[in-house]
């Protein structure tokens, strides 16, 4: 049998094959000798003749050309005319497409460094925008939202107050409704309220909000299952036991069951029949919290605080806001004209409880924020800039990148342009490159983007989740990031994109061309991304630092409390069904039994939690009732019980505290604080002198003036606060103060089960440190800050990997240069030094701008900080000495790897 | 070789009936030969020095993928399997080899079987 092997390799000898190629070759071709000679042989032709015919196999053509031919051939993909679909241009985009593919493919680490850079950047504005478009873009999931406005009411004369939008009384909400016709209907609803609720469980704290029957109409809602109220359940006080449950209430704390509808549940011990379940994402119509169930307003007496009996008929009671569908035609500017002479004819008719007021008209988009919409605008517009700065570094990261690429693909670009390609066609190519690689940056940056929402929302106090708002992560979201990705895409390419399709054809394939007037001409281009990058991080790192500084200063601010070893319970006994000769009792009992409780060195009962104080406008003072209406006295006002001050750890400037003896019978009295005394009675003794409650009919005498305290935020501008004792004052809703010797959350555990084993039907769910108070009312101000801090620290990272990325490729394109510095004799630290010169140039440039920017940037900021100026140097410097220490380790790696050039080697690849 | 209008014929179609061959199943080069001679009942036969510089086009162009297969008390043999582009590649093909055969026929007055 003739050696197969040896007679392919003798006519492929000269056809210039890898070796490993021609072996392969060889092999698959012996074995198709073999295999036919196998054949011949079975089929009884002889040895010789055998052997003639396959070898005649291989002499049929020129093996050796045809197979060099062949395998000189690049590998392409070859698709014949008419398997790509019709249309120029969409076939030209294809093929773009597939050739960015592949060479995205065929450099992944540079598809993993850019695509990781630009999902940083397009993850923080989708995580942003997530949140902006649940809170400011998409608050509500009610029906035309742009025809619904709240109605409130406001002072009548321009005052410092005449800004603040208050509640209604529900008698007046429904003469709007009878004698307007701007609206095709007006509803009214309460603030979400807490209250107890007990089913076979233990009793839960839950919110409540008391609404009209056509509440729900109104906003065009629909139930999810189940149904509303209808208008006879919302007509007799007291008859209609009926609740609507809201979605995520019924999720939370039922679990979803399915047999919901027709259960009773107890809420402040009446028993009221669940009629239907929320539609799925509704949580009322205050954007920011919501209730979790839903009661007809002729059921406010069963469900308010004794203090709010009559809502429903009692026309000073105002503790409702009006919701109004503006009829199709009607502006809003008709509808404000028609209520505000309604309004006037409300105050004439009912002058005691209107007087001074007027009707307030505001879109409900507008009024879904109450107060927090200002201080969620402004952060939700610093957020976006920054995430938008931190994108745009990624763009230049990413813009660096690319430019350095482009010297290593000049032989390419040169050689498509030799073959006829014109600029655009180039352009275009590079662009659809950038587009996906943008795309790709998109996909990633949804990903981490909705991880980083989740994470951000987890941080949400738990007791509170499932009124708060949820993110919606929907299809505005996904536009966004996808609208993002591109014009990213666009962004970072068009400048590489632009510059690179200039090469110069007959410069490269001459290929002597590593001048350095182009490369230079590069890598300032770079610089003044890079000194941009430098700059904005480190304007992101002193914003950090300030907000950071200012918080640090607020929970050094004393809030006029002792919030050590200080620990509090919110009870309701009203709640319960207690009267108030019970409710007294417990009061007395509760005090009793737990002082005795050990570790315990004080308590007292007081109606306000701290930093949640409501201000009451209209105090009137002895002496000065003739006082303008708009200059009415507003103060805090807190009901409390004996010791109150000592337990708080509130001193008293004079006079003395509530004892045993100031009961209902004796003289009524209050305590003020030194802020009030210093204003109402300047250079005068307050102690003696007499008061008036908004809507009190007595006088009350001052018989003590003590420090002032924060009352509703924390650091808050002095402001007046009275206390009235709890004996004369009876109030269902009050909160136990606990001064404990020890770390209080010991004693939690111990109080509770004295006031459960008092009534075990009383809810203790809401318990709190004096510490936790304050961590709460910094919880906004934290996540700011945490916020801040990661998009400062992101930017740093980027600009440091910029410099970083530059540096070595300046490095590199310098190697001949270095090496024959060093062959003429320049040091290893000559060398560093002259590369490290170079990059700590522009970052001391950028630093320079950002210091600039920053201190700007801070005047700006004054207002929102706390304790700290804008130009706060601590923070300049700190964040000055962070971003240079980043920036030198990114410039020293690279330049001890340029001092470590082995001149010859440089100068041999030269 | 001289060119006879028969070579010009079976190298036009040479490309159609690999791909064909290897549209529902991987082969070797021996079966492919094979099968193109015993299906044409003789009249196509296709030597070992230009079938294999086809097949090695064909992979080039990424139609078709060789990979070299071991199967017990054999020698190992290199398979040939059409790729995606492959299957999109034939397609075309056999379009337009109908629309060739069909224009020849009326053209030249053969009747249709």
């Amino acid at each position: 049998m003739p050696e197969w092997k040896q007679e392919i390799a003798k006519r492929l000898a000269g056809a210039n094959l890898r070796a490993e190629r021609e072996a392969e070759i060889i092999e698959e071709l012996s074995n198709h000798l073999q295999d036919r000679y196998d054949q011949l042989q079975s089929e009884g032709t002889a040895h010789e003749e055998a052997c003639r015919e396959v070898l005649a196999e291989l002499d049929f053509t020129d093996l050796r050309s045809e197979v060099r031919d062949t395998e000189s051939t690049a590998s392409q993909n070859f698709v014949p005319a008419g398997a790509a679909p019709t249309g120029q241009w969409f076939s030209d985009f294809l093929q773009d497409l597939r050739y960015a593919a592949r060479m995205l493919r065929k450099s992944p680490g540079f598809t993993a460094v850019a695509t990781l850079t630009l999902a940083l950047g397009i993850g923080a504005n989708t995580a942003v925008f997530t949140i902006i478009n649940t809170l400011l873009l998409n608050p509500l999931p009610v029906d035309k939202i742009s025809e619904l406005v709240a109605i409130s009411t406001t002072q009548a004369k321009m005052t410092a107050q005449s800004g603040e939008f208050r509640l209604m009384s529900l008698p007046n909400i429904k003469d709007l409704r009878e004698k307007t016709h701007s609206f095709t209907s007006l509803a009214a609803h309460s603030n979400p309220t807490a209250i107890t609720m007990t089913d076979t469980a233990e009793p839960r704290r839950i919110f409540v909000e008391v609404v009209t029957a056509n509440y729900f109409d109104t906003l065009g809602i629909h139930p999810f299952k189940g149904r509303f109220f209808v208008p006879s359940e919302d007509t007799t006080p007291g008859a209609a036991a009926v609740a609507v449950l809201g979605y995520a209430a019924w999720q939370g704390r039922f679990g979803g069951a399915p047999d919901i509808l027709g259960r009773t549940i107890k809420l402040n011990s009446t028993p009221f029949t669940i009629i239907g379940i929320g539609s799925k994402g509704f949580k009322g119509v205050y954007a920011v919290f919501g209730p979790d169930v839903w009661v007809p307003s002729m059921m406010a007496d069963q469900i308010l605080p004794a203090q709010q009996r009559n809502a429903p008929s009692d026309r000073a009671m105002t503790l409702f806001t009006g919701i109004g569908r503006l009829r199709p035609g009607s502006t809003l500017a008709q509808a404000r004209t028609e209520l505000s002479i309604v309004a006037t004819a409300l105050e004439k008719e009912f002058p005691d409880a209107n007087q001074g007021q007027a009707v307030a008209l505001r879109p409900l988009t507008e009024a879904a924020y109450g107060p927090e919409r200002q201080p969620l605008l402004f952060g939700s517009t610093l957020l976006m800039a920054i995430v938008g700065l931190v994108l745009l570094m990624s763009c230049s990261n990413v813009a660096n990148l690319l430019l350095s690429r482009a010297s290593v693909r000049r032989q390419e670009i040169a050689v498509r342009i030799a073959l006829g390609a014109g600029r655009i066609r180039l352009i275009r190519q590079f662009l659809t490159e950038s587009v996906l690689l943008g795309l790709l940056g998109g996909v990633l940056g949804i990903l981490l983007g909705y991880g980083g929402c989740q994470f951000l929302w987890s941080f949400r106090p738990a007791e509170f989740a499932q009124n708060l708002a949820d993110l919606r992560i929907n299809v505005n979201v996904f536009g966004f990031a996808f609208a993002v990705s591109i014009l990213t895409g666009l962004l970072f390419g068009i400048l590489p994109a632009l510059r690179t399709s200039r090469t110069s054809v007959s410069e490269v394939l001459k290929e002597e061309t590593r001048a350095a007037g182009r490369s230079r001409n590069r890598v300032s281009l770079a610089n003044t991304l890079l000194a941009g990058q430098v700059a904005v991080s480190l304007v992101l790192l002193v914003v950090a630092a300030l907000v950071l500084r200012s918080i640090h200063r607020e929970y050094t601010i004393d809030p006029g409390f002792d919030t050590n070893h200080l620990a509090l319970f919110m009870l309701y006994p009203g709640q319960a069904g207690y009267n108030q000769t019970r409710t007294e009792q417990f009061y007395k009992q509760a005090r009793e039994r737990i002082s005795s409780v050990p570790g315990i060195s004080s308590l007292s009962w007081a109606s306000n939690l701290p930093l949640w104080g409501r201000k009451e406008t209209g105090v009137v003072i002895e002496g000065q009732e003739q006082r303008k209406k708009s200059d009415a006295i507003s103060a805090v006002v807190n009901t409390v019980d004996l010791t109150y001050f000592s337990t708080l750890g509130i001193s008293f400037v004079e006079g003395r505290d509530f004892t045993q003896d100031d009961r209902d019978i004796s003289a009524p009295m209050a305590i003020i604080n030194d802020t009030m005394a210093a204003k109402y009675w300047p250079n005068q003794d307050a102690l003696g002198k007499r008061l008036r409650l908004p809507r009190g009919k007595d006088f009350l005498q001052v018989v003590g003036v003590v420090k002032t305290a924060n009352y509703q935020s924390l650091g808050e501008a002095p402001q007046s606060s009275i206390y009235i004792p709890l004996r004369q004052n009876y109030s269902d809703a009050m909160i136990l103060y606990v001064r404990t010797e020890r770390d209080p959350s010991t004693t939690l555990a111990a109080v509770q089960s004295e006031i459960r084993a008092l009534d075990p039907g009383l809810a203790v769910e809401d318990i709190r440190t004096g510490a936790k108070v304050i961590d709460q009312a910094l919880w906004g101000a934290k996540i700011g800050v945490g916020l801040l801090g990661v998009f400062g620290l992101l930017a740093l990272g980027l600009a440091s990997v910029g410099l970083y990325g530059i540096m070595t490729y300046s490095v590199g394109q310098r190697r001949r240069e270095i090496g024959v510095r060093m062959a003429l004799g320049a040091s290893e630290g000559s060398v560093s030094l002259l590369v490290l010169r170079q990059g700590m140039t522009v970052v001391l440039s950028g630093v320079a701008l950002g210091v600039g920017l920053a201190v700007l940037l801070g005047r700006a900021l004054s207002h929102f900080l706390y304790g700290v100026t804008g130009s706060d140097l601590l923070s300049l410097t700190a964040a000055s000495l962070i971003l240079l220490a980043a920036a030198f380790l990114a410039c020293y790696l690279p330049a001890r790897n340029a001092s470590r050039v082995d001149p010859l080697v440089a100068l041999r690849e030269a | 070789m001289a060119p006879t209008v028969e070579n010009e014929w079976k190298k036009g179609s040479a490309e159609l009936l690999i791909l064909s061959l290897l549209e529902n199943q991987p082969r070797h080069g021996y079966d492919i030969a094979g099968l193109i001679e015993t299906r044409s009942r003789g009249t196509l036969h296709f030597h070992v020095a230009s079938l294999y510089p086809l097949l090695y086009r064909l992979e080039k162009r990424g139609w078709i993928l060789g990979r070299w297969i071991e199967k017990p008390d054999q020698r190992r043999r290199r398979y040939y399997r059409l790729t995606t582009t492959g299957q999109r590649v034939l397609a075309v093909q056999r379009r337009k080899w109908q629309e060739f055969a069909g224009a020849v026929s009326r053209v030249a007055g053969v009747e249709n079987a």
